[in-house]
């Protein structure tokens, strides 16, 4: 028998790999109701995480640092055994090259090419929260953590978790869907693994040209009559081997997936599909300008899905490592997200939306508020920080205004301080899950996302 | 409040009043004293002292468990929280039962029934706290005593604090640590493996199974040792023999089978994916293994030569120390009596390379060189030893007797190993017929990006030579590379700038992304051509300090320094909280002390410790694995090998014997198949016709009592029956291969390419600094359509059909494949590009094989190894082939265009824009491209629905 009882709760969350696929299937679908239904009052019902891959400044974004306009360029020594490219050699303070306002009613600082954010209407739906800290300081490491917990990858993602949980609103859909920028991220799929969670949990990494998941349609040649009748006689074969094989149970789940291959075929162009969108929508988002419109594009996607019922979405956006030349880069990155993010906040709000979606905005770590010299010149860049970093939240249950604090540089966080398990617990918590009851069975224990458990943040939610 | 705490002492007070008169306990007060110090407060110290009272000035709930009082008196919910003497009216009780609150909160914390009974116990008989004095002298006394009552002690080296190392444990959660007797032979019955089976099925009064068919029979045996399925004239022929003399042809078939080649590429698969194979380091390079695949060959070689698993084991950690013994002695053999060559000792220690692995100018370099040893300890562990390591890095194994001194004795023991690109000549038996190939498609791309490269630099140069002449010192000019370390040496001098022409100069933004992007393709394709050098992905002996990882190499040595560091002898420590910062107290290498297993270099007093000599330290360690008292060794590869099998191990978790992973079925016989091994020669092809000659091996999949078999073995843990399983993603793209006449069945070499959805071929792939050049397939059929085992694995660019199909990834390592059905697999199956293919080439083959449309449906099931078909499938299939005919005769596919030049974007870091550049793709210049359904009439297309069909068929997918 299983190594617990198979009371309620471990019905729930801790089907363990232990029961065969199918047994587990069947439970699942059998008990789609009960699983729906989280354990504390549900807030966020989705979760719509942008996800900022090379580590965006928080100096440069929502954690101003004035005390580094008067050090600006002058010598940074740093004490540390921990000997790196980061310690070593000569190192100079940089200070931001932007100018900061505070915003709307809660005052959250912005930096000036926020043009859109900082609308108040927007900008007091934001909980900018600064004190987490990450272990690693490599890019694929610091995002497998933040993705899925564990640094070392191979764990599920925060997105099959959630999936997991709370179940599928719509069987024709995906219920976690990736959305990548030009090139995906360092790391690749592992950010959106479903580890050692069954493979239906895995996130559908949604393309944005071509076919929107990959082989979803037959070749140009052969239509969708053609592919039925197909289906239709593959269905007779297989219902014979049903028949010679009766004992054998995975078949049934086999076939079942023929046909919901076959719907999701019908139903994800349509949600992929915006130019039916009215003008003012797709003027909202900025779809018609150049350097937001790959980005409008996918928070536009992201909305209809979730309205859908997609479960969580998750969008990259890269070039944020700005060792260098910070002032045009990290310009550029905001600018192509700023409104695009704006509007989705707008148009959640508009529909009633915004309480249930809990939006997520974070890196996979912070910058350093020093640098050092990069090819014969001062290059006014920032390095990898681990111990500090701004993330917002909106909607979800979330309480607006500022959560922690970094030092007087930017260094390092010093209040609220918590590590990504902490952040972790808490989007569960959100999303009506308990971190600590959402576990799997695997590799002789139960699993959760946060490894070994952790604690809500105070402040952030409402 | 002061009412309060007046009346939780009165309350103290009546209990402790109370205790000697529980009268209702059969517990005196000594027993008491004893249960608490040894049982109950270890138990609230390891799942309640997290909140409740490690961190006093933390306590969750102001709930404090350090003191009788304060664990009556309760937290802030108020009310006492436990009732001396009444179970029922104490709050923790409920609390641990998860009964209203729930405690530990953790799912894996919690109590379980027995945990819960001690503490119900205990409250019942008075809750007991002797006084810290009574305590110590409780646990003084059951530490000295060499007969514990509660449990199994286990002798080790040492816990970080007592209360572990004199711990006891349940036996059946140690079970794999335990020297065993050797288990005798259920007797009357024919096969040791049907005997012991044959005690459980009595108990449950289940028989086994029939026999399953012949036909059935030559499926399940070949694709099981080979991963193909059996040709149309094997299966005819075995069942012809079978008919004559079953037995004897059973036996025939698993001696014809074990003696192909293809079963060392099958059986190699299973053990890569225990050792996490790739192509590629992974993490954010992805840095090329340009050499990888000669460890892979080597792996298959094994397999295939039969080479005895401790040879196995040895080779793979300690080839190199083999042959310095071997050049040492005077027969020129090493300790094991054998000689090994030289080249092939060093591309056997591949395995010490398997892991995910880099460096960056980020990371501490002592963090990376820790990282490489940690993942190094822990998969030798998890592969050998079915014990993964990791766990003691920061804290004595919770569960297992493994303490974190035995860790770093362990990683000690590695601490003089580092990895390197070591000179190994070529075998002879190396496969190199691709290198001319693969050369000039290699010099081809980076001399595309070295001409782009240099162009940007041409113009740069040009615009900073007119920068000096602009200053009127044209002749201060100086190359790039110069101008860079004076500016670097002026900053760090006085914190000056040099007076130097910016970075960039000359180059426009786009520039300076495309820039960046060229210098990345000309490193990559400069460092891929160390795949045509004799080199391999291994190791060597050296200090304890970090090389630089973009190229790995043995110092050089003329540089003194580096040598200095090399040579000396590392000094090792506990890491405290697995922090290289915090030293804790020194250790020397060694082995893991709980098996009792003595090494053969140690001593009377140091009976598990290894040579503290810069060499022959894994020689050693690999010798204590490879032992045949160690417990585990053995038990972990027989179990992995009736896993692939069965399909299901006898101990569930073939990477954790521990205590956390699922316990033996059948442990009389895992034990009796371990020995039987061992004492055999440690043979695997031995162990395969064992197995496969059992009765258990040969059942149906089909139980003639179905219901009584589902209502006593839900689990399937009887063998009654033998599983079903689907093929796994190599099988199914080998075997589609097959079908078509389409497979190479050459063994061995460089990695080939095998198409791959070209989206996804195409789609940019950030690795650090750059984007990675496109996938391009091989250029020509034959080279591309090898046997999956052969395709290059990329870490960052999964092949996507063998990924939805579970092909592991490779950052953990893989003890058994996942099979669950999901929707993407109908994609791939029905739509892709590469099935497709398959399914145009198979209809082609069909169409010259036979005739009418009859017996080419009926030659399209015999070629995929599939029962042959009902007249009412083949007339089914007829009619819908009729049907698709009208279908593709009004509907022409359009011919297929490769692209020859692939236009880039990339978001650029410097400008945080996208930058544009072309990419060459010289493959597609010269393609030779697989039979395309344009290629070919209405007809064979129609008949390609009907072998696609066949393709998603349960038959096909299944083996049974």
């Amino acid at each position: 028998m299983n190594p617990f009882q198979l009371n309620r709760r471990n019905f729930l969350y801790g089907l363990g790999s232990s029961l065969g696929s199918v047994a587990f299937s069947k439970l699942l679908a059998d008990q789609t109701d009960i699983r729906n239904k989280p354990e504390k009052t549900p807030r966020a019902k989705a979760c719509i995480m942008l996800f900022m891959e090379g580590g965006p400044s928080h100096i440069d974004t929502f954690d101003p640092k004035p005390k580094l306009d008067e050090l600006h360029l002058k010598q940074f020594k740093i004490e540390s055994p921990r000997f790196s490219g980061m310690s070593r050699g000569n190192r100079f303070y940089v200070k931001s090259p932007y100018r900061f306002k505070r915003t709307g009613e809660n005052g959250i600082p912005m930096c000036e090419h926020f043009q859109h954010l900082s609308d108040p209407e927007v900008a007091d739906e934001l909980c900018v929260f600064r004190g987490c800290q990450v272990d690693s300081v490599n890019h694929p490491t610091a995002l497998y953590q933040m993705n899925t917990g564990n640094r070392l990858g191979g764990d599920p993602a925060i997105g099959s978790w959630v999936t997991y949980g709370l179940g599928s609103e719509n069987q024709n859909l995906p219920g976690y869907v990736v959305m990548t920028e030009l090139a995906a991220p360092q790391g690749g799929s592992g950010n959106w693994s479903n580890g050692f969670l069954p493979a239906n949990f895995q996130g559908t990494l949604l393309r944005s040209k071509g076919s929107p998941i990959l082989d979803l349609n037959p070749p140009s040649w052969k239509s969708r009559q053609h592919q039925r009748a197909n289906l239709d006689v593959l269905n007779q074969l297989n219902r014979q081997s049903l028949k010679n094989h009766p004992q054998h149970d995975d078949l049934l789940a086999r076939m079942d997936n023929y046909e919901l291959a076959f719907r999701m075929q019908m139903e994800v162009p349509g949600v992929v599909n915006i130019e039916e969108e009215p003008e003012a929508i797709r003027s909202l988002y900025g779809l018609d300008r150049p350097e937001t419109s790959a980005f409008a594009r996918q928070c536009l996607m992201a909305r209809k899905m979730v309205e859908k019922g997609v479960r969580f979405v998750q969008i990259f956006s890269g070039g944020w490592d700005s060792h260098d030349f910070i002032e045009r880069a990290h310009k550029k990155r905001i600018q192509s997200i700023d409104q695009p993010i704006a509007a989705l906040i707008k148009d959640l709000k508009a529909r009633g939306m915004l309480d249930d979606t809990l939006i997520v905005w974070t890196g996979e770590f912070g910058r350093t508020a020093d640098n050092t010299v990069r090819g014969g010149e001062t290059a006014i860049g920032r390095d990898h920080n681990n111990k500090a970093m701004n993330m917002f939240f909106a909607g979800g249950g979330t309480r607006p205004g500022i959560v922690g604090a970094t030092d007087e540089i930017g260094q390092t966080a010093v209040e609220n301080v918590h590590p990504v398990r902490d952040v972790h617990v808490t989007l569960l918590h959100l999303l009506g899950l308990d971190d600590n009851k959402l576990t799997y069975f695997h590799g002789g224990r139960f699993k959760q996302l946060s490894q070994f458990g952790g604690n809500l943040i105070d402040g952030i939610i409402a | 409040m002061k009412t309060a705490t007046f009346l939780t002492l009165c309350l103290i007070i009546l209990a402790s009043s109370c205790l000697p008169a529980a009268g209702q306990t059969d517990l005196n007060s000594d027993r008491q004293d004893e249960l608490f110090t040894l049982q109950v407060l270890p138990l609230l110290k390891s799942k309640c002292f997290g909140c409740h009272g490690n961190d006093p000035d933390n306590l969750k709930g102001e709930y404090d468990l350090r003191t009788r009082s304060s664990a009556l008196e309760g937290g802030e919910s108020g009310g006492p929280a436990i009732v001396p003497g009444e179970p029922d009216q104490s709050p923790l009780l409920e609390a641990i039962r998860w009964d209203g609150l729930e405690m530990p909160p953790k799912e894996n914390d919690r109590l379980d029934e027995q945990q819960i009974a001690l503490i119900e116990r205990w409250i019942e008989s008075g809750a007991s706290w002797p006084a810290e004095s009574t305590q110590a002298e409780i646990r003084k006394k059951q530490w000295s005593s060499p007969d514990p009552t509660d449990g199994i002690r286990v002798k080790n080296s040492g816990g970080l604090a007592d209360e572990w190392t004199y711990r006891t444990y349940p036996p059946e959660d140690i079970w794999a640590f335990q020297p065993y007797e050797t288990t005798q032979l259920p007797a009357g019955h024919q096969h040791p493996i049907d005997a012991f089976l044959q005690t459980k099925l009595e108990t449950a009064k289940i028989e086994m199974a029939p026999r399953a068919d012949a036909a059935t029979l030559i499926r399940r045996a070949t694709y099981d040792l080979t991963g193909l399925p059996p040709t149309p004239e094997e299966v005819a022929q075995f069942e012809r023999a079978s008919r004559k003399n079953q037995t004897k042809a059973w036996n025939d078939l698993i001696t014809r089978l074990l003696a192909k080649p293809q079963y060392g590429e099958r059986w190699g698969q299973h053990w890569l994916d225990v050792v996490r194979y790739a192509d590629t380091a992974g993490m954010s390079n992805d840095y090329e293994r340009s050499n990888a695949w000669r460890y892979r060959d080597y792996v298959v070689r094994s397999f295939n030569q039969n080479k005895p698993y401790n040879h196995f084991i040895i080779e793979q950690l300690a080839a190199d120390d083999l042959v310095r013994e071997q050049e040492k002695s005077e027969d020129g053999k090493n300790f094991n009596g054998y000689t090994i060559a030289p080249a092939e000792a060093q591309v056997a220690t591949g395995f010490l390379r398997m892991g995910p692995w880099e460096h960056t100018a980020m990371s501490p370099e002592r963090v990376s060189r820790q990282n490489y040893l940690d993942d190094t300890v822990n998969s030798i562990g998890q592969a050998f030893l079915s014990v993964p390591l990791r766990c003691c890095k920061c804290h004595d194994h919770k569960f297992d007797p493994i303490p974190t001194r035995d860790y770093y004795r362990f990683y000690a023991a590695l601490a003089t190993t580092q990895p390197a690109e070591m000179k190994a000549k070529f075998l002879a038996s190396e496969n190199r017929d691709a290198f001319e190939e693969e050369r000039t498609h290699v010099q081809a791309l980076l001399e595309y990006a070295t001409t782009e490269q240099n162009k940007l630099y041409a113009k740069r140069e040009a615009a900073a030579k007119k920068w000096y002449e602009e200053r009127g010192i044209p002749d201060q000019y100086k190359p790039f590379n110069e101008r860079r370390i004076q500016g670097q040496q002026k900053f760090f001098a006085n914190g000056e700038e040099a007076q130097i022409p910016p970075r960039f100069i000359g180059l426009t933004s786009e520039e300076q992304g495309v820039l960046k992007v060229r210098e990345g393709e000309t490193r990559i394709w400069t460092r891929r051509l160390e795949r045509f050098e004799p080199l391999a992905q291994s190791v060597y002996y050296g200090g304890d300090t970090l090389l630089n990882s973009r190229k790995l190499r043995p110092p050089n040595t003329k540089n003194r320094k580096l040598m200095e560091q090399h040579k000396t002898l590392p000094l090792s420590h506990i890491y405290e909280g697995g922090s290289v910062e915090s030293l804790g107290d020194p250790v020397s290498p060694g082995v893991l002390s709980s098996l009792q297993v003595a090494t053969y270099s140690g001593n009377e007093q140091e009976p598990y410790s290894l040579p503290q000599a810069m060499d022959r330290r894994r020689v050693a360690l690999a010798r204590w694995i490879a032992h045949p008292e160690n417990p585990l060794t053995k038990r972990s590869i027989v179990n992995r090998i009736w896993q692939y099998h069965f399909g299901k191990a006898l101990a569930g978790n073939p990477n954790n014997l521990g205590a956390t992973g699922k316990k033996p079925t059948h442990p009389d016989l895992l034990n009796w198949l371990a020995d039987d091994f061992v004492n055999n020669g440690w043979r695997i092809k031995r162990l395969h016709r064992l197995i496969m000659t059992s009765a258990a091996y040969q059942a149906s999949t089909r139980h003639p009592n179905a219901k009584q078999l589902e209502t006593s073995d839900p689990e399937g843990t009887l063998w009654a029956v033998f599983q079903p399983r689907r093929l796994s993603a190599e099988e199914i793209r080998d075997t589609l291969l097959a079908a078509t006449g389409e497979l190479n069945l050459a063994v061995g070499g460089l990695p080939a390419r095998p198409e791959i959805n070209l989206e996804v071929a195409l789609a940019p792939r950030m690795v650090q600094f750059s984007l990675a050049p496109a996938y391009q397939p091989s250029r020509t059929p034959e080279m591309r359509n090898r046997r999956s085992i052969y395709a290059y694995r990329v870490c960052g660019l999964p092949n996507p059909m063998m990924e939805v199909f579970n092909q592991p990834k490779p950052e953990e390592s893989c003890e058994l494949r996942d099979s669950a059905s999901v929707s993407p697999q109908v994609f791939t199956l029905m739509n892709s590009d590469s099935v497709t293919k398959r399914s145009i080439a198979m209809a082609r083959r069909l169409t010259a094989d036979a005739d009418s449309i009859e017996e080419r449906v009926r030659r399209g099931f015999t070629l995929l190894g599939l029962q042959s078909p009902s007249p009412a499938t083949v007339q089914l299939l007829v009619d819908h082939f009729e049907e698709m005919k009208k279908y593709h005769t009004e509907n022409q596919p359009e011919p297929r265009e490769y692209p020859v030049r692939l236009a880039r974007s990339v978001v650029e870091e410097f400008t945080g824009e996208a930058c544009h550049y072309i990419e060459r793709l010289d493959i597609y210049e010269n393609y030779v491209p697989d039979l395309h359904p344009s290629d070919v009439p209405p007809e064979t297309r129609a008949l390609a629905d009907i072998c696609l069909l066949l393709f998603n068929s349960n038959e096909f997918i299944f083996v049974y």
